[in-house]
């Protein structure tokens, strides 16, 4: 019987193997009609794991084929690792089937809660981080784990409020998940950015107390600054500000997979793969500046966490006779 | 209930309320209690993002997947219907593609005239318009036959059967011609009332809208029900008082079309 210990340091060991994919993007559905027409020259691609977990059409075809071309990532967005509520047998196991369908590098999701008492409110809804929820988090990644036969790769989420009850800083929580489940971690430059400025902290000072050795990929997207608070919107090119943290990253990590999201006005697939091209002038160790995307303030009221890219068009694809 | 500060289950629940009943839940004392202020923002206005996004973000899913439905209503009645409808029926699954499963049927529960005799025109349409939208969304990620051959003309009437991905409606007004006419940028007037009859069918993982005459729609819901093709056009003709060779003479345009409409597969059984 393998202790504890032995279990957790196997599953680190796997962490820290995965290999860097380069440079990636999310698969949207707006871009699908040119992926299969083109096979476009990018390293890998994400996919959002509820578009196809329960697919039984276009989705999951034009998945198959992207898996049979390029690496893959599962990235979830319901797994709700956070919540009180029971873990969800019947979604582990429709994402287990989907990710012995299409073998992905790794699955990973979010550390947050999405919903209890059967709701699920498709948001990334943030934890208090105390030590209640460090353990009760603890428990269900092993959970998970046990039940994916992988480690879990969590993500820092953006979160616009915090608890006045919380008593423990977010890298340190992530650095305890590590410590105590052998999972792996998805820094997200982009949320860093924005839940340090939501929150007054430095983000400097929280990318410097992660644990760089178990974090396997990066995130980067644009976001929504409002004046008093920035709304994660995907919905724009990263902002300077981002990609000086993105550098940073960078040489801390050694370098590790790195994608672009891009959720709300997405764009065509060129200007996506553009966008992530510009990852290549903050992937060296020369501090010279490079010219990215100025800041650029906005007021009116933005929507976090975008999901209306994952309803297909179905008007536009529709013929009617 | 009061939430105790140090137990993450019951702060999960006031939170979740907090964004599901839009505020009427919370207390600013519990908010300032649990919610930490920040250099720029108050507690509640900090609370308030979740709120605003919770009903924007669920608000955006619907109209995408009621599109003609969003135009017809208008996009402010559209959303107060919405907004009482994930109200009544919030997400209870882990994707958003059965968002808007129940809302024709919430529509039709919550409609102004239920207690009238006499039923509103427009309120008919919309419900009628949102059964088109859902029926024909649930087309998407249906399981289908693609990457198998469909029938071909050459193929016998015997060996014929629906595909997977078809189904069969009836509607109380001519739906389709509105959603066609709001899928080209146009702004159509509510239709009068009038039965339609209509196919869906996705081939190559493209979703096509079929307007059927009665006997058509008579002759494939037998066809779908196990029948032979002489069943089936001896059954609508006879319910739609045709003689049985009028109906055999028609049968030859209908199979062309729909043979290469992807209508039909084969039953390897009888090939």
């Amino acid at each position: 019987m393998i202790s504890m210990a032995n279990h957790i340091a196997q599953l680190q060991a796997q962490v820290r193997a995965l290999p860097n994919l380069g440079l990636g993007l999310g698969l949207r559905h707006v871009h699908f009609d040119y992926i299969q027409s083109h096979w476009p020259a990018v390293d890998w691609f994400e996919v959002i794991s509820e578009n196809f977990m329960f697919s039984a059409g276009r989705p999951r075809y034009v998945l198959r084929q992207v898996a049979e071309r390029y690496p893959v990532v599962m990235h979830g967005v319901s797994l709700s690792i956070g919540s009180t509520a029971p873990v969800d047998l019947t979604y582990l196991k429709a994402l287990r089937d989907l990710a012995a369908e299409v073998n992905p590098r790794w699955v990973s999701d979010h550390l947050c809660w999405t919903g209890v008492l059967g709701t699920n409110t498709h948001d990334l809804l943030p934890l208090p981080l105390t030590e209640e929820a460090f353990w009760h988090v603890v428990s269900r990644i092993r959970v998970v784990q046990d039940y994916l036969e992988r480690p879990l790769i969590l993500e820092n989420p953006s979160t616009y409020l915090s608890f006045t009850h919380s008593t423990i800083p977010e890298p340190e929580f992530l650095s305890g998940l590590v410590r105590e489940t052998g999972c792996g971690l998805l820094l997200d430059v982009n949320n860093t950015y924005v839940t340090c400025f939501n929150a007054d902290l430095d983000p400097i000072a929280y990318l410097e107390a992660l644990p760089w050795e178990s974090i396997v990929q990066m995130h980067l997207a644009g976001h929504q600054h409002c004046g008093t608070h920035i709304i994660d919107t995907h919905d724009r090119p990263v902002v300077a500000e981002v990609w000086e943290l993105f550098r940073l990253a960078w040489n801390k990590t050694g370098g590790v997979s790195t994608l672009l999201e891009w959720d709300g006005n997405i764009p065509s697939f060129e200007a996506c793969l553009l966008e992530l091209h510009k990852a290549r002038d903050f992937m060296g160790e020369s501090m010279g500046q490079k010219e990215a995307t100025p800041p650029v303030r906005f007021t009116e009221e933005a929507v976090g966490t975008p999901i209306n890219f994952m309803v297909p068009q179905i008007m536009e694809d529709t013929v009617t006779n | 209930m009061e939430p105790n500060d140090n137990q993450l289950g019951d702060i999960q629940v006031w939170m979740q309320q907090a964004l599901v009943l839009s505020g009427q839940a919370t207390s600013p004392d519990d908010t300032l209690r649990h919610i930490a202020a920040s250099k720029t923002l108050s507690a509640p206005a900090r609370l308030a993002i979740y709120q605003n996004g919770y009903y924007a973000r669920l608000l955006q899913c619907l109209e995408g997947q009621f599109k003609a439905l969003c135009h017809a209503l208008g996009k402010e009645l559209f959303d107060d219907f919405g907004r009482d409808y994930l109200r009544q029926y919030p997400s209870v699954s882990p994707t958003l593609a059965l968002l808007g499963a129940n809302f024709p049927d919430f529509l039709q529960q919550t409609r102004p005239d239920l207690n009238e005799t006499e039923k509103e025109q427009w309120v008919e349409f919309m419900i009628a318009l949102a059964r088109f939208e859902w029926d024909l969304y649930s087309m998407f990620d249906a399981p289908g036959h693609e990457g198998k051959p469909y029938a071909a003309l050459s193929d016998s009437d015997e060996s014929l059967r629906v595909q997977p991905c078809f189904s069969l409606h009836q509607y109380g007004f001519p739906v389709s011609a509105y959603y066609r006419a709001v899928a080209n940028g146009a702004d159509p007037d509510v239709p009068a009332p009038g039965t339609q009859f209509v196919a869906m069918v996705r081939k190559n993982f493209r979703t096509a809208v079929y307007e059927l005459l009665p006997p058509q729609y008579t002759f494939l819901q037998e066809l779908a029900s196990g029948c032979t093709v002489q069943e089936a056009l001896a059954v609508a003709a006879r319910v739609h008082n045709k003689p049985e060779a009028a109906a055999q003479a028609a049968w030859t345009t209908w199979r062309k079309t729909w043979i290469e409409s992807g209508f039909f597969i084969i039953n390897t059984q009888s090939a």
